[in-house]
């Protein structure tokens, strides 16, 4: 490449890369740097003091610092595994039955799968909060009169993590379930002729055809689902407030709760510090996992 | 030369007019509170009334969800264009000066206060003698209890000790009908911790003193093993207990529908209550927090409510936020000498905390049932701990009380527990 030809190149990337710069990279490289200090938030850096490595080893010690940390990144892992395991294969359930040709009503079932996905938030956290009400709700309701008792719900340590995952999953399934539908479009229709020609049942061209096809379609989907599951904060926020025990305490909601209610920040940026490195070591992982998969 | 001259006429109006529009909104002053709409009409109200004779001063108010505030207040309301005066709770006091977002009171101003409010409410709006804030409301924790509920499980009156309220507790619980004896809370700090320390102090005991926690005397023990008792032998389900971001939920629709018997609550929900009952408030009765066998007359704890005035505002935004406030919380704002702030909070229950209010609400307090069992335990309340890390120290206790309610801890485990974590977070925030 020739200079002139280098330099407007660069020229023409600047603004972009500029602008992640400012907006991406300089936030990030910000939370780094004051994951080492102890800060106030309500105060300017330049009362941030280097403290070294001691917030990390404040948010993994025994103290209430610590335990609080641990139990919010457990839950937020277990938040995070639970939606995953039950949203990819759901979606993909779901997708095969609106790619369907065989009985009508498809796009229909398309589309109230994905009207989930656009009702905000505040609305699903106001009408869930009360279809899990204990002694009043709906859902108890209902239970009872197929004569199953009294279910806990969000009231209970043992229970309210997993209503959190059934709202999430009731309103994310919509949106992966048109990402599987995507990637059953992208499957040759030819594959399955010849495979019904050597006599393949369903379930084997589900399994030899289908879900290898899918495979790039749903490592896409797990990747966005780990994500949007480690991010997950509205529902916690307006329903539960990481409650009860600490039940539903997840990172995210942790951090706020540290680095902005209590003002302190240099620990709120460890634990964020730390929330992202997690991230980045579970994508790896998935990544190379799905490259193995490939090779074998 | 004529048209030059209309010409320099109209510029000149128009300037008159423009300069005139700036200097009618000098000061945009504007106001953070919890409040519900209803309450936050009235506040409107009164500002719109001071504007009438102050038309250099906008004040608008802005209002979000008790467990918003302390949030907004943080990230929006501790810049210069933050909210320019914010109601607070006291215990978040100290946190907030440390960091120098609230401004001190002026000389004047805190002169009067410390006239015409009683010194403990100044008291809990003041670090290092420093006055922060003009104190308002005063809350303090009282038995609520249902009077059908008592009179079907023939209970003539509200247990006065420990022991009749375990006895009451146990006659008002009926499993086959979803009915428990007395409401826990959980998932909201305030309201974990608030019904516990009252009993606590009604035994005798205290959160913290001199600035060192002091669960570990005999008066917490026997209040954590109340509580171990009542979850124990059913008398209160922990599942009925959930509480939301808006200080409603599960826990009050139980007590609102007439499936929990008693609950130990702070005056200012009666405005709650009233929302959820309508006309069946009347069923609902208050008295003084019942005694523990370590104490000697019944207590609750009380604290307090201030609006403080936003450190980073503008001078002129400051004067004048200090200037309405200053209004607001005097006797010439509202009806009958009352302050225009003590009209709102009755309004909502709450008990106003200026002396004079007091005075001119008397028929109105002593006419009100509800009220009752708050107005009797007002003189021997004590006061919430206000000390740094205050709000930690609020959240490690909920935690520990809430895994008490759902059996992860005993009595004993989590007296320690409560102890060490306190320590261990008062000792880190006086640092």
């Amino acid at each position: 490449m020739q200079l002139s030809q280098r330099r407007s190149a660069i020229a023409m990337l600047a603004p972009a890369t500029g602008l992640i710069a400012v907006f991406i990279m300089v936030p990030m490289l910000l939370t780094i740097w004051l994951s080492f200090q102890n800060w106030s938030t309500q105060t300017g850096f330049s009362t941030a003091r280097f403290v070294g490595v001691q917030n990390f080893l404040d948010i993994f010690s025994q103290t209430t610092i610590g335990r609080d940390f641990k139990a919010a990144l457990v839950n937020t892992s277990l938040y995070t595994a639970a939606s995953v395991a039950i949203i990819l294969p759901l979606s993909v359930a779901l997708g095969l039955l609106v790619h369907q040709k065989v009985a009508p009503g498809g796009v229909f079932l398309r589309t109230v799968l994905f009207s989930t996905y656009m009702v905000p938030m505040i609305a699903v956290a106001l009408v869930w909060s009360k279809l899990y009400s204990p002694t009043e709700g709906p859902l108890n309701q209902m239970l009872g009169w197929i004569g199953i008792g009294r279910q806990t719900w969000l009231s209970s340590p043992s229970t309210a993590l997993v209503s959190i995952v059934i709202l999430n999953v009731w309103q994310q399934v919509g949106y992966f379930t048109v990402l599987a539908v995507a990637g059953l479009t992208q499957v040759p229709e030819a594959l399955y002729e010849a495979a019904k020609l050597d006599g393949a049942n369903p379930v084997q061209r589900f399994f030899t055809i289908t879900l290898p096809l899918l495979g790039n379609t749903l490592l896409f989907s797990a990747v966005i689902a780990i994500i949007n599951a480690v991010q997950v904060f509205e529902p916690v926020a307006l329903i539960t407030q990481g409650g009860p025990v600490n039940a539903t305490n997840v990172l995210t909601y942790h951090i706020r709760r540290v680095g902005i209610e209590r003002a302190q920040g240099g620990l709120g940026s460890a634990m964020a510090v730390t929330l992202m490195l997690a991230l980045i070591v579970a994508i790896a992982l998935l990544f190379a996992v799905s490259r193995r998969a490939d090779r074998t | 030369m004529h048209k030059i001259r209309t010409l320099g006429r109209t510029a000149g109006a128009v300037a008159f007019l423009l300069s005139g529009t700036i200097f009618a909104q000098a000061a945009d002053v504007s106001f953070l509170t919890h409040w519900a709409p209803d309450t936050v009409a009235k506040l409107e109200a009164a500002a719109a009334a001071y504007t009438q004779s102050h038309p250099d001063t906008k004040i608008t108010v802005r209002a979000v969800p008790f467990g918003d505030l302390l949030t907004t207040l943080r990230t929006s309301g501790g810049g210069a264009d933050g909210a320019t005066i914010a109601g607070i709770y006291d215990a978040w006091l100290p946190d907030l000066s440390k960091d120098k977002l609230v401004a001190p009171v002026p000389d004047a101003i805190a002169a009067d206060t410390k006239v015409n409010w009683p010194a403990g409410v100044v008291g809990a709006a003041s670090i290092g003698g420093v006055l922060y804030g003009i104190p308002n409301e005063i809350d303090v924790y009282a038995l609520n209890y249902n009077k059908k509920l008592f009179a079907a499980a023939g209970i003539a009156e509200a247990p006065k000790t420990w022991d009749e309220f375990l006895v009451d507790a146990e006659k008002l619980t009926d499993k086959s009908k979803g009915q428990q004896g007395f409401g826990m809370i959980n998932s909201w700090a305030a309201g974990v911790l608030h019904p516990f320390s009252s009993l606590l102090v009604s035994n005798g005991g205290d959160l913290v003193v001199d600035g060192k926690p002091t669960l570990d005397s005999d008066a917490a023990k026997q209040t954590f093993e109340l509580y171990e008792t009542l979850i124990s032998k059913g008398y209160s389900d922990p599942a009925m207990a959930t509480a939301d971001a808006n200080t409603t939920g599960p826990f009050l629709d139980n007590f609102v529908s007439g499936k929990t018997g008693m609950i130990i609550m702070a005056n200012w929900w009666e405005s709650a209550l009233k929302g959820g009952m309508g006309d069946a408030l009347a069923d609902i009765a208050t008295a003084p927090i019942p005694v523990g066998p370590s104490g000697d007359v019944p207590r609750s704890i009380s604290y307090s409510w201030m609006t403080v005035v936003n450190a980073k505002a503008s001078a002129d935004e400051q004067a004048a936020a200090w200037d309405f406030l200053n209004w607001l919380n005097g006797p010439d704002s509202g009806p009958n000498g009352a302050s225009a702030m003590g009209d709102i909070l009755m309004s909502m229950g709450i008990l106003p905390s200026r002396t004079s209010d007091g005075a001119a609400f008397a028929d109105r307090l002593a006419g009100d049932p509800f009220l009752t069992g708050y107005t009797e335990t007002l003189a021997n309340a004590k006061g919430f701990p206000v000390v740094l890390g205050g709000q930690e120290f609020s959240e490690a206790l909920q935690k520990t009380l809430e895994a008490m309610q759902f059996g992860q801890l005993t009595a004993a485990d989590a007296q320690k527990t409560a102890q060490d974590d306190a320590t261990e977070i008062l000792a880190r925030n006086a640092q």
